[in-house]
């Protein structure tokens, strides 16, 4: 019984890994079909708007910088702090609209945002 | 590895050029794959001393139209060093400058994204020493050539206004960016015997090179460090290079 459970469990959880895969390549291509008249407002990551980031979050910016598009793992590795920590500043730019958080697969990565969006 | 330097400086007109040029013929004439590239968008001088031999400038690589090595001229048979010297030559038509002049904050975000991505691209060609050549002060492209760099040399001129906005950029740019810094004094007016300094604003102050006029009118024609090693200018530009090396 127990075992069943469990299966239906599993099967629940690919069921909505698979739906979310899809609902991001349906986003990533309505992006990408936005007209040029309607990409009015821009959110990019330059070096003066790194330089007045404060301490902690300039270190996550400057590191994927470095090392282009990563996990939060990834990131981590190099700046020496827990996972836990580097996810909750990659989001915090990610909220500021610095940096892109995407799926591959079952992982998340983040990138420095270069991409024209909506306002 | 490749180590990349940023040369730049608070205030213009203190030599980075002459330095930049000098080193990267130094590196090469060691025999280190060598890359230099004019980062000085606004007023390109690598042109003015070499021919480019490719139709892309660094400019496009920094739009995104071509890759870094396109923008690449390799002068290792012109100069005769052992290792290649690669040269990336800013663009000095003036319809060019005034359109830089104008990009947005997008344009230079994409650039800075760029620089990242030909670092990457000339660690893949084994490149040994890239140099960026860059505009005085706090200016978008120099701050980006900054920020791509491992390690930025400060070419410094003794007087107040220099002394003051050095300290700022050290403190207001190049720790917030966790850059490595060294500091070059050039065209020194004073004894240079009498120096005793090693370390200025907590970093270190590499040589002083004496003020001389034929280092300004030879320049014209002829890179020193080449023509004449034992040229007291020539010994500096290779004690600068010792310990940028010693450095690593």
């Amino acid at each position: 019984m127990d075992s069943e459970l469990l299966e239906q469990v599993v099967n629940n959880l690919k069921e909505i890994n698979s739906k979310l895969d899809r609902l991001i390549v349906q986003i990533e291509c309505r992006d990408e079909t936005t007209s040029d008249k309607d990409k009015i407002a821009a959110y990019s990551l330059d070096v003066l708007t790194l330089l007045s980031l404060p301490d902690h979050l300039r270190t996550t910016a400057t590191t994927l910088f470095e090392i282009g598009p990563a996990t939060a793992d990834e990131v981590a590795n190099v700046t020496n702090k827990e996972r836990a920590v580097e996810s909750n500043y990659l989001n915090q730019l990610v909220r500021m609209n610095n940096v892109k958080k995407y799926r591959e697969g079952r992982k998340v990565y983040f990138r420095i945002n270069d991409s024209l969006k909506k306002k | 590895m490749t180590l990349t330097l940023a040369i730049h400086s608070s205030k213009g007109g203190t030599g980075k050029t002459s330095i930049a040029v000098n080193l990267a013929v130094a590196f090469a004439s060691a025999g280190k794959d060598t890359c230099l590239i004019d980062m000085d968008l606004r007023g390109p001088s690598l042109c003015s001393m070499f021919k480019p031999k490719t139709h892309f400038w660094i400019n496009d690589f920094l739009s995104g139209k071509c890759n870094l090595k396109d923008t690449l001229t390799d002068s290792k048979k012109d100069i005769g060093t052992s290792g290649h010297l690669y040269l990336s030559f800013s663009n000095p038509d003036i319809g060019e400058i005034r359109d830089l002049v104008s990009k947005d904050r997008n344009w230079q975000a994409g650039a800075l994204k760029a620089l990242m991505n030909g670092k990457r691209e000339l660690a893949e060609e084994n490149i040994d020493v890239t140099i960026l050549d860059t505009s005085p002060g706090v200016e978008y492209e120099s701050i980006n050539a900054v920020a791509a760099s491992d390690m930025v040399i400060i070419v410094h001129n003794d007087t107040k206004a220099c002394h003051d906005c050095t300290e700022q950029l050290i403190k207001g740019v190049y720790t917030l960016l966790d850059k490595r810094c060294a500091i070059i004094d050039n065209m020194y007016h004073g004894n240079c015997l009498d120096i005793k300094e090693k370390n200025r604003y907590g970093v270190p102050v590499l040589t002083t090179i004496p003020c001389m006029c034929d280092i300004a009118t030879r320049s014209k024609n002829e890179i020193l460090v080449h023509s004449d090693p034992e040229h007291l200018f020539s010994k500096s530009i290779m004690t600068i290079k010792d310990k940028i090396e010693a450095m690593q």
